[in-house]
């Protein structure tokens, strides 16, 4: 998409980003509501032009909140600031941003008809007749509801209706697309379906957006960057890779899915579980303590945490065996069998099997760890130093 | 089953509808009667009883079925129902304005002291129409406040509980605590993200209320309203407090039944008021309600 194409027909500003979206800076932002809640703690925020950004984290983190400053629905407290590429919008009400939106609740009016919303946001701002219906005849075809043009709302599905609001929110050409939990209120097949085709028109139109979701497969699946938020702070922000593979935090780690932890103990450079010894230098990530860590595999001593995933144990023959626990629940996942495992941690462990691998409720099964898929967290901040005086 | 049939029907004004013969799921046609027959007791002892009977009074009386006429050829009767169709839609429209901007207010504001101020304004729903009439003349009768305050400060006493505006006030306040809760009731169910839709495509205040909050609050607006016209329209205790200059219909319909003992005017005149308060609740409903109807539907 070219500049020109981008820009918006009867306003006077022309975008000028060659990117094709508009690039987004949150800078010095908190916000505090009336009652005094403490919603947002300070934060910068870049957002790329064309990036496709997913907040992610669960409820009450704050992620709906940055949304709806960028929205223009919220304004931040004094001193941040909001800069729609050149332009600064701190002030400015969402009427004049030039925003897209698209809610968990469809928001359509249902006064209207489906080819009426989309060609809402036109008739607003005036664009002229014909151009208004060319518009939206086009929109209707990219998201392929144009065969529901005349329908009313209340005859649409939860997949049509969440693709009207798409085409709606898009129709004007936004400067920049937000989705708040766009596909919570689906089922879990149209779920990833349209989740498909999102990430698809995103890369298409190559607009700026920015994507609310406490779903982490969500996430990783649309995301160019991802943003943990845990209460109201950034946690990390990264690659869905980096986040996946090297979380900054134990919350990070368990947020994403390392749902398996274990206690164990750094001693010269090893991991110590038990009266097993890895080698820091195998372990997947490991991150010393504090809240800028980092993984150059300097943890120094003392307790730690061990967060793995369904992948960081596997079964093996008695003599290579690690650890030995007991099976104590089996679930047929299909391309997968997870067993959920005790006597292993203090809590129980879950693990994957191949789904033909022949086992019962009450076995016993000797397994190892797979050192690169582990996380490692000191829990000292001050275990560096700790380590250094030694 | 069958009820939950009867229970989907919307009010629209539609025959088939109506009638409940387009309902492909019908229950059998003796459930059908057994579900009907206290609805048809009710009707006949409550409505179509009494109305024939009325109706007789009528054609009874010394000019018979032309006595229906008399409410348009005599230009007392016929001045009485205008003048009480122009104050009950007066009263209908501004207790619509009213109290569709303090519901709205209410449902999306918290404040300390708003239940109490919700409980103020719906008190009126407790008193009868002669309490009301009382209080329009300790506010605005000869010994009421406004005309004390305006004695003391101008000289003048100002007194208008008697004429039109005293009894518009009566009405107001008997209709502000229906109107306000229907409001509130249909407002609570509007999504607030409709709203921030609206704004993100660049809609400015006023095309908000007109897109999407009035076609949101319509149907309560409509019922409410129906509901106010039709009680403003047969409203009798007020106006007997306040003994009006102006004539209301179901006043001139108890002077013609107890003073001139005219009682075949008095039911002509009684079934020409319930009909044309009838036909136009019909009309209204016919012209926004099919709008309304779609407005309510739909949505998350």
């Amino acid at each position: 998409m070219n500049a020109t194409a981008m820009a918006q027909p009867g306003s006077q500003t022309v975008q000028t980003e060659k990117t094709g979206g508009t690039r987004i800076e949150l800078a010095g932002c908190t916000k505090t509501f009336p009652d005094g809640t403490r919603a947002l703690l300070p934060f910068d925020l870049t957002i790329n032009g064309g990036e496709t950004l997913v907040l992610l984290g669960p409820s009450g983190c704050g992620k709906t909140t940055i949304l709806r400053l960028i929205a223009g629905l919220e304004f931040p407290d004094a001193g941040g600031k909001i800069t729609f590429g050149a332009d600064d919008v701190t002030s400015q009400s969402i009427e004049k941003r030039r925003v897209g939106m698209v809610f968990q609740s469809y928001a359509l009016f249902p006064n209207m008809t489906v080819a009426e919303n989309v060609a809402y946001g036109l008739k607003v701002q005036k664009v002229e007749r014909r151009e208004r219906d060319e518009r939206v005849r086009a929109m209707l075809e990219m998201m392929h509801i144009d065969m529901l043009a005349d329908r009313r709302i209340d005859q649409l599905s939860g997949g049509q209706r969440q693709r009207v609001a798409l085409a709606r929110a898009i129709a004007l050409r936004p400067r920049v697309l937000l989705l708040d939990e766009p596909l919570t209120a689906l089922d879990a097949k149209l779920r990833v379906t349209l989740r498909t085709e999102i990430n698809s028109l995103l890369r298409k139109l190559g607009i700026t957006a920015i994507y609310v979701t406490h779903d982490q497969e969500e996430a990783m699946a649309l995301g160019d960057r991802i943003v943990v938020m845990q209460k109201g702070a950034i946690a990390q922000i990264g690659t869905p890779r980096e986040i996946y593979r090297a979380p900054r935090s134990p919350f990070v780690a368990d947020f994403v899915g390392a749902s398996n932890r274990l206690d164990g103990r750094i001693e010269q450079n090893s991991l110590v579980l038990g009266d097993i010894k890895i080698g820091l230098e195998q372990i997947g990530h490991a991150v010393e303590g504090g809240p800028n860590g980092h993984h150059d595999g300097n943890t120094g001593q003392g307790a730690a945490d061990v967060y793995f995933r369904a992948d960081g144990l596997a079964i093996c023959t008695p003599d290579q065996g690690q650890m030995r626990g007991r099976v104590e629940a089996i679930s047929y996942l299909g391309e997968k069998s997870r067993l959920t495992v005790s006597g292993i941690g203090e809590s129980a462990i879950t693990l994957d099997v191949d789904p033909d691998f022949q086992i019962a409720i009450g076995d016993d099964i000797h397994c190892r760890f797979n050192p690169e898929r582990l996380t490692v967290f000191g829990r000292h901040s001050n275990a560096r130093n700790a380590a250094q005086t030694m | 089953m069958a009820l939950q049939n009867l229970g989907e029907g919307r009010s629209r004004p539609s025959f088939s509808r109506y009638f409940g013969m387009s309902r492909s799921a019908m229950a059998s046609p003796a459930t059908f009667m057994a579900l009907m027959a206290p609805g048809v007791a009710i009707v006949a002892a409550f409505f179509l009883i009494p109305l024939v009977l009325v109706a007789m009074e009528v054609a009874n009386g010394p000019d018979g079925w032309a006595t229906y006429l008399v409410i348009l050829t005599n230009a007392r009767y016929f001045e009485s129902l205008v003048q009480t169709l122009l104050m009950s839609a007066g009263v209908t429209v501004v207790a619509l304005i009213l109290c569709g901007i303090v519901g709205m207010f209410l449902v999306r504001n918290r404040f300390s002291g708003r239940s109490v101020l919700i409980g103020l304004l719906t008190l009126p729903l407790s008193f009868p129409g002669t309490v009301v009439g009382f209080m329009v003349i300790m506010l605005a009768g000869r010994q009421g406040a406004v005309g004390s305050i305006s004695n003391a400060l101008i000289g003048e006493k100002i007194v208008f509980a008697y004429e039109i505006a005293g009894l518009f006030i009566g009405y107001l306040y008997f209709s502000i605590p229906r109107v306000i809760l229907a409001v509130m009731a249909s407002a609570e169910k509007l999504d607030p993200q409709l709203e921030e839709a609206a704004r993100s495509l660049g809609a400015p205040r006023w095309r908000v209320v007109r897109d999407v909050i009035l076609p949101g609050l319509m149907p309560g607006l409509i019922s409410s309203g129906a509901i106010c016209f039709a009680t403003a329209m047969g409203a009798f205790g007020t106006a007997f407090t306040l003994a009006t200059d102006i004539d209301v219909l179901p006043m001139v319909i108890y002077t013609e039944f107890t003073r001139n003992a005219n009682i075949a005017v008095a039911a002509a005149l009684s079934i020409a008021l319930g009909l044309i308060t009838w036909l136009c609740l019909s009309a209204v409903r016919f012209l926004v309600g099919e709008k309304a109807d779609l407005a309510t539907r739909g949505g998350a």
